[in-house]
């Protein structure tokens, strides 16, 4: 074959195309289109309904708290996932004798299982688990403090178990941004006068802003998509009387079982997918104004 | 697991229309196929391999392929095969799994080609294969369980209640529960929220009589059941995490001994003593209180089984009365042939707390009654669930919370 063919690149690309086209470009076609049907699970014929999911959609008090909710987590998470990570990156970074224990530390949750985890800090927060029978014995508080049955500290208690799971992940991700921060410019300010906070925010914030941009997106989006936090701690009920629900938990509740509404869902997740896209031009947006 | 644990969380459905018609089953006997038990496997293994075996030595040339799912995740592992027509010929399926199915084609008709259901099985047992708008019989049934409540007889003796006097009616669970809050503030007699079942045991009417609507929410009796059951929890007869646990969470608690009562099927106290030994000797078993309710399990042919006749033919060998009956001498659950009924091994109490649950189940199942309709599905149950939870933390009322859940499941009902 030779090199200076047309499709010769094409080869090389058809396949992540065809991968791309199948289980990512048709799939989210798919979901606009049945947002405007009342299709079921089981099938059978599909009407077109217009915007009568999205009427319902709107007018449904569960999806608001549901939407609330994610908002809240993202609004949260954001700039403790953005911020927290980056000072335990500069800490770690350091090459100080059993410094791999602590990088090792941060970075253990990670790795575990998000069932495991969250069935962990299930105990943990549980009225009879560990926080609460210490606080009981410190004669805090009277009676258990309710975790798992309070809308808000439920909702908090799960974005403590995201935040606690986070940290090492996006650590790493700014280990690496610092990595690439030049040596030469921290000398250079150093002898121009400039102290370590004075560096910090002259030398390093510049040099990782592009990875703060980077790690606010993808924390948004984790946050906006939450589930499994918040399933395994409410035990899958969304917390008493659902009030604890995110926007995929209520996906999911509605697009499962034999008489679930594929219409509706599909329409939650369109109102998903939207709601996620406005924090991620916010973040791109201000990262290309600090650019310029 | 095997029993109501799986039965009560599976027992829910949907509305009715207009079932399958599929072929007429009178073909002749023969071909392969599947036939899917659920949660059966390893335990009982060789007990499904006799019955294969039993078939195709009965019919030269047949042959069954076994296949079990998972406790777990049953009803969506059936939708995926539904929506994606690789429904095995004969599917292990409560009524409230068969009805959508039925409804919307995927199962056979099995009274059409068979006449003798009447004579074969319990009226009530058949009956949960029949659904309001459908004509025919959907499934075979296969075998019936009850609940039977457990008492921890320690915690009831040292929280000031008599465990020879236990609770027989929803009235006095509450009295007793009030006692046990007075003696022993940190432990709980009951751990449970209400559900449609409570309703109908309230006397309710739940749905009407089309199967078109739920009513529960007109009902001043359902109002007033919830009114005590957000009391009971306001004044701490409940462990808090109860608005977070669903019906499983009840007889762990109680295999953990942190409540002294739940409800179970007759299979459950082995359970409690495998995973709690401290708990052999120590648990009583009582009638359940009111009415007990009736869960049932049966055997359902696939209208688009290439064939059918050998499906239908297997079904029905699995559910006869021999076959029904070698399966509950292996666990506690009774068969819905009626010539067993009268078997005297299912009302022998041989002295042990696993025996006394048999023969009080088995009494029970004389009077059991269908609690839950089987129209009100998974998501309109936890629906149900939310409001009754946010009622009994005090954040609305009762009759609200009852509206709010009707009007949303009665949406969800006429959807499916």
């Amino acid at each position: 074959m030779r090199a200076n063919r047309w499709f010769t690149p094409w080869i090389f690309v058809i396949p992540a195309l065809v991968w791309l086209l199948a289980f990512s470009v048709w799939p989210s076609i798919n979901t606009v289109r049945l947002a405007f049907t009342n299709a079921s699970p089981l099938g059978g014929v599909s009407r077109f309904v217009g915007l009568q999911n999205f009427q319902t959609m709107f007018a449904d008090p569960q999806v608001w708290e549901a939407l609330l909710n994610s908002v809240v987590y993202m609004a949260v998470c954001l700039p403790l996932l953005t911020i927290l990570p980056l000072l335990i990156a500069l800490l770690v970074e350091k090459r100080l004798p059993g410094i791999a224990f602590f990088r090792t530390a941060f970075y253990s949750p990670v790795i575990a299982s998000a069932v495991v985890v969250g069935l962990i800090w299930t105990w943990i927060l549980d009225d009879r688990g560990v926080i609460n029978e210490m606080v009981k014995a410190l004669g805090i508080v009277q009676g258990p403090l309710p975790f798992l049955t309070d809308r808000w500290l439920l909702l908090f208690s799960a974005i403590s178990l995201t935040v606690w799971k986070g940290l090492g992940y996006y650590m790493i991700i700014f280990l690496a941004a610092l990595g690439n921060v030049g040596k030469d410019l921290h000398e250079a300010a150093a002898l121009d006068g400039a102290g370590a906070i004075r560096r910090f925010w002259s030398v390093t914030m510049p040099g990782v802003r592009g990875t703060m941009t980077l790690v606010g997106i993808l924390v948004c989006v984790s946050a906006l998509r939450v589930f499994s936090e918040l399933y395994i701690l409410t035990n899958g009920s969304g917390g008493p009387g659902g009030q604890d629900q995110s926007v995929v938990m209520l996906i999911q509740q509605y697009a499962r079982g034999f008489t679930g509404n594929l219409g509706y869902a599909s329409a939650l997740s369109l109102l998903l997918f939207a709601v996620t896209l406005v924090p991620m031009l916010v973040l791109a947006r201000l990262n290309s104004k600090a650019q310029q | 697991m095997l029993g109501t644990g799986v039965a009560a969380l599976m027992l829910s459905g949907c509305s009715g229309g207009s079932g399958g018609s599929g072929s007429s089953g009178d073909g002749s006997i023969n071909g392969t196929i599947t036939v899917q038990t659920w949660a059966l496997t390893p335990k009982f293994s060789d007990y499904l391999d006799g019955v294969k075996n039993g078939f195709e030595k009965e019919h030269p040339g047949v042959t069954v392929k076994m296949v079990d799912q998972p406790g777990d995740g049953y009803s969506d592992k059936v939708l995926s095969q539904a929506s994606s027509n690789s429904l095995p010929d004969v599917i292990n399926l409560p009524p409230d799994i068969a009805l959508p199915l039925a409804k919307h084609g995927y199962l056979q008709n099995v009274g059409k080609s068979d006449s003798s259901l009447a004579s074969t099985y319990v009226a009530g047992a058949l009956d949960a294969y029949k659904y309001k708008g459908l004509d025919g019989t959907y499934g075979y049934p296969w075998y019936l369980n009850t609940d039977v409540d457990y008492w921890n007889k320690t915690m009831l003796s040292d929280c000031g209640l008599d465990p020879s006097k236990v609770p027989t009616t929803t009235d006095q669970l509450f009295d007793q529960a009030a006692t046990m809050h007075q003696h022993c503030p940190d432990k709980y007699l009951m751990s449970r929220k209400p559900g449609l079942g409570d309703f109908t045991l309230a006397g309710v009417k739940v749905l009407n009589d089309d199967g078109t609507k739920f009513t529960f929410a007109d009902s001043p009796e359902a109002v007033d059941l919830i009114a005590r059951y957000a009391k009971a929890y306001q004044q701490k007869y409940m462990p808090p995490s109860v608005l977070n646990s669903d019906y499983l969470g009840n007889s762990t608690l109680f295999t953990q001994g942190k409540v002294a009562w739940t409800t179970g099927g007759a299979t459950s106290i082995s359970d409690f003593e495998k995973n709690n030994p401290s708990l052999k000797g120590n648990v009583i078993v009582s009638p359940a209180l009111d009415t007990a309710p009736l869960y049932v399990q049966g055997l359902s042919v696939s209208a688009k089984s290439k064939n059918l006749a050998t499906a239908e033919a297997f079904a029905k060998y699995m559910t006869d009365a021999k076959n029904q009956e070698a399966f509950a001498h292996l666990v506690n659950i009774f068969p819905s042939t009626k010539s067993s009924q009268s078997d005297p091994f299912f009302s022998k109490d041989d002295g042990t707390p696993n025996g006394k649950a048999r023969v009080l189940a088995n009494e029970a199942l004389k009077t059991a009654k269908n609690l839950t309709p089987v129209e009100a599905n998974s998501a309109m149950s936890t629906f149900l669930d939310q409001q009754i939870s946010l009622a009994m933390k005090g954040e609305t009322t009762p009759k609200e919370a009852l509206q709010t859940a009707q009007t949303k499941m009665n949406t969800l009902l006429a959807n499916g």
